[in-house]
């Protein structure tokens, strides 16, 4: 039976469990309900006493009485009303409260269009402020690049506190001060330190946190064009909902998924989105490094290309039909194609494919035993915020790291080497804690486990009982994608026709194999046999400054498209806006009307990738069996295509299966003398976000994170593709014998996360 | 406010291991927390940067955390006080007992600002929440003891005594 209760004589629906507040919000009554300290993740306080309602007893002995919506559990035909004096009285003057000391300031306040308080005042009936006394007046902090504080405008409901040290669990930010005096802020100016410090801006239900990014480059948020997208920046692919005005991005926003991100979004996808507007970021074709008209630079590579000389290269941080349509058309000239750079990272994301269904991030939330991998938060920093969650839960968390991770300090550390790990895993299946837990759940860095460790953790889950889920993430948002056609030695093919010389020209799509990609070192290695390179980009990496010809595309808001994240979730984003690009010179534009004219002020922004292929296809006199190849592709591997509002859908199973044939890896023997390599990660880098200003100037230091025992200044690493010198950054609390490196110290020495690695320490003078 | 790396730059021996005791003693490091910040207040006079940090790096709390405390308990000082601490109640009970007049006669007699250090070092005046002690209006906390009802000539008289007192080290 459904369970109901009456408010102003409307029959509400709840479940059990809901407060009156909440089940109203659900029922779309929230109007007759003012609100501000209540919030969906963070729950019910009773600190603002603005939900008011009058609730009428079922008894004769108690009187009807007026109560908080959110403190009062709903319950079975629960009589409540808010067409009510008394009711009117309480919410008219509680918000008059409220209002007493926030500033006047509305018109100009970033807030505005999209603020809370503002809603809830005029809602109320709360439209002439009659107190005429001084305001209480507060110091602002500077709270860094991302978020702008105005403490002025508080109204005390506590909710960016409650996010901050409850949700985030993050320790510098914090309340202050007693009665009429509270204070929301940090110890001393300073950037904040949590990955999820963006949050206070959508949290807060006023203007007292705001986006600083967004405040640079401003746009009332009636004028913003937004629409449904999701966040390229890792594997998890949370909802977003970017806003563009007049052809530019300004800011990202969280969008609601029940299953993977309900509410919030971390900074690296929040902040990242930049690269879209960075200076750097190519958008004109490009032909040995001087802008060029496009059917120029077209017909250079598809001359290129009719040589039958050429290889393709896809990437994970492309979109599955990006991929598709370079796979077809490598297809159609019978060109050797690889989807990932290194045999590596083909290997680890077949083998990332034939795992088990993971666990969706509201499954970790309700975990009770869980066992983290390598630098979780570093790569994935959103799981990292699940985990959290099922710690707050009462979940009983095991980190095994080689570095004390932030989550390693709220759960076991066990200091453990990345060599250690596949065994360790192996070991899972006996583990007693984990055979009796409910609902047990690993996760990990998947380039921390390499190949080797995700094959382990696959025959550790077959031991376990079917209730225990694993999930591994990377950082790029379409790995699972381009898993699919990372047909075995694909990769080590293109490498070799490389450095046999039957191949000489390069075409890459969003790949770097000359600068931070896995296995760039080889590829370096390779670029004596290169003749030239062409790329398709829409950032600024080594490879398209050296490439010969650079094709820029549109960023993933610009355009439409799917991503398959760490579940083999298939996920829908759509073009929000249409990029708008500088006008080139009247020279090189001769297709527009001379500006005289009225001229072409705003020519459209760089392209798809399946356009540009389309054009090379088109030169080619391919396009119809690329169109065809092309389409039997996405019926085979995408036959439903999710809609941009849906929750996505997972891939099948039958074609998962066929990846569970790959054979074991073999991981590289590491002598327990040896230093050994472990993958370092801040939880803003990736290689999008790595061109977002703002977000970069929080990046910790460049350096090796090492053992704090160890007191050389500088260290030499060496590895089969290189050299590396790189200061020596001391970590208390790491494994002895282990460094730690970020992702392109690896391209350059042409090593992986859990070998062994040469090293000499200069000694200090 | 740079952060001070250790409880050493407390540099007082006898007071590091006063505080290491209570937070021994306590079932949680975390717990010992308002013992630690008065012990440190009795020590100090009040509680600087440097306490603060060792009163967290003492009970395994964030220094925002600690911070969180002295700034909501109004006996926790978070500036420096001047020797002997004159707490005066401006709640109901007192105000209307004639607390406004105490407290103008004490900060006249400061010859500074409410929560300032008098010139010779010896005071500091500060009005105070409700102490309970309305039957006994006004009250006052003298150095931390309660006293009331109090009127203009033995609030003189006190202030007076204070004044008197030879300064001693902390």
């Amino acid at each position: 039976m459904k369970r109901v209760f009456y408010l102003d004589g409307q029959t509400v629906p709840f479940t059990s469990g809901q407060n009156v507040l909440e089940a109203a919000i659900a029922a779309g009554m929230a109007r007759q309900i003012p609100y501000f300290c209540y919030h969906p993740a963070l729950g019910s306080l009773g600190a603002c006493r603005q939900c008011a309602v009058k609730i009428y007893p079922h008894d004769d002995k108690h009187p009807p009485r007026v109560t908080m919506a959110c403190l009062l559990p709903a319950s079975d035909n629960l009589q409540l009303a808010t067409v009510d004096k008394e009711v009117h009285t309480e919410h008219r003057e509680i918000i008059e409260l409220l209002m007493l000391n926030h500033p006047l300031d509305c018109p100009v306040c970033d807030e505005g269009g999209q603020c809370h308080l503002q809603d809830m005042t005029v809602q109320t009936g709360h439209a002439v402020r009659r107190y005429s006394g001084p305001k209480r007046t507060y110091h602002d902090q500077d709270l860094g690049p991302l978020v702008y504080q105005e403490m002025n405008r508080c109204i005390t409901c506590y909710r960016c506190v409650r996010f901050y040290q409850d949700t985030a669990q993050g320790d510098d930010f914090g309340v202050f001060g007693s009665r009429d005096r509270v204070y929301f802020g940090r110890l001393e100016d300073g950037p904040l330190e949590s990955p999820f410090s963006g949050n206070l801006v959508e949290v807060c239900p006023t203007g007292v946190f705001t986006d600083k990014v967004f405040r640079h480059d401003y746009a009332r948020v009636w004028d913003l064009q937004q629409g449904p997208s999701v966040c390229p920046h890792c594997a998890v692919g949370c909802n977003t909902m970017p806003g563009a005005r007049l052809g530019t991005l300004r800011r990202v926003r969280a969008r609601h998924h029940p299953e993977i991100n309900p509410h919030f979004l971390c900074d690296r996808g929040r902040y990242g989105f930049r690269y879209v507007t960075a200076a750097e970021r190519p958008v004109q074709a490009r032909l040995h490094g001087a802008r060029s008209r496009q059917d120029v630079v077209l017909r250079q590579v598809a001359m290129r290309l009719q040589e039958g000389r050429s290889g393709f290269l896809g990437s994970p941080r492309e979109d599955v039909q990006s991929n598709l349509a370079l796979f077809a058309l490598a297809d159609c000239l019978h060109a050797p194609f690889a989807a990932l750079s290194s045999p590596w990272m083909e290997a680890l994301a077949q083998q990332c494919m034939a795992l088990p269904q993971a666990p969706t991030l509201s499954d970790v939330e309700t975990a009770d035993h869980l066992i983290v991998m390598g630098d979780l938060g570093g790569v994935a920093p959103m799981a990292e915020l699940a985990v959290r969650q099922a710690l707050r839960n009462g979940a009983q968390l095991t980190v095994l790291a080689s570095q004390p991770t932030p989550l390693a300090e709220a759960g076991d550390y066990r200091p453990t080497r990345p060599s250690a790990l596949p065994d360790l895993i192996t070991g899972l299946a006996e583990d007693v804690c984990l055979q009796g837990s409910r609902r047990p759940v690993i996760l990990a860095a998947a380039e921390t486990l390499g190949p080797a460790g995700v094959h382990a953790l696959r025959k550790t889950l077959a031991r376990l009982p079917a209730n225990a889920r694993a999930g591994v993430f990377q950082n790029s948002p379409n790995l699972f994608g381009a898993a699919y056609f990372a047909v075995d030695g694909h990769t080590a093919r293109l490498q070799h026709a490389l450095r046999q010389r039957q191949i000489d020209h390069l075409l890459c799509l969003a790949a770097d194999p000359l600068g931070s990609d896995w296995g760039a070192g080889t590829w370096r290695s390779l670029v004596p046999g290169l003749q030239g390179a062409t790329v398709l980009d829409m950032v600024d990496t080594d490879t398209v400054r050296a490439a010969e010809a650079v094709l820029p595309t549109a960023a993933f808001p610009e355009r439409d498209g799917f991503f398959i994240n760490y579940e083999g979730r298939i996920q829908a984003f759509a073009q929000v806006y249409r990029r708008e690009a500088p006008v080139l010179h009247p020279q090189e534009n001769v297709n527009s009307f001379p500006a005289a004219a009225g001229g072409q002020m705003h020519p459209l922004g760089p392209p798809t990738p399946q356009y540009w292929l389309g054009r090379l296809a088109e030169l080619l006199d391919i396009v119809k069996p690329w169109q065809e190849r092309l389409a039997f592709y996405q019926h085979f591997l995408c036959p439903i295509s999710p809609h941009p509002d849906s929750p996505g859908v997972l891939l099948d199973d039958a074609l998962r299966a066929r990846f569970e044939i790959a054979a074991a890896p073999a991981a590289a023997p590491v002598g327990t003398e040896d230093w050994e390599l472990d993958l370092f990660h801040w939880y803003g880098g990736e290689t999008l976000a790595d061109a977002a200003a703002e977000l970069q100037s929080l990046a910790p230091a460049r350096g090796l994170r090492v053992s704090a025992d160890i007191s050389a200044p500088f260290a030499t690493l060496s590895g089969p593709c290189g050299r590396l010198r790189l200061p020596v950054i001391p970590i208390v609390g790491m494994v002895a014998g282990v460094v730690a490196l970020d992702q392109e110290g690896f391209a350059e020495l042409g090593l992986y996360p859990g070998e062994a690695v040469q090293i000499q320490w200069e000694v200090a003078s | 406010m740079s952060l001070p790396t250790s409880i050493a730059d407390l540099q007082d021996a006898a007071l590091i291991a006063r505080l290491q005791a209570l937070v021994a003693e306590s079932p949680v490091p975390a717990a010992a927390i308002s013992a630690v910040l008065y012990a440190l207040q009795d020590a100090r006079g009040y509680i600087d940067d440097v306490a603060l940090h060792a009163a967290a790096r003492l009970t395994g709390l964030s220094p925002v955390r600690v911070e969180e405390l002295c700034t909501f308990y109004s006996l926790v000082l978070r500036a420096p006080a001047g020797r002997h601490v004159l707490r005066i109640c401006d709640s109901i009970a007192c105000h209307l007992a004639g607390a406004q007049d105490l407290l103008a006669q004490a900060q006249a007699h400061s010859g500074v600002a409410l929560g300032e250090v008098s010139l010779s070092g010896a005071l500091t005046v500060v009005p105070h929440v409700c102490i309970g002690l309305c039957d006994r209006a006004p009250a006052l906390l003298m150095d931390g003891e309660a006293t009331g009802p109090v009127d203009a000539t033995s609030l003189a008289r006190c202030l007076e005594q204070w004044e008197a007192d030879p300064w001693k080290p902390f």
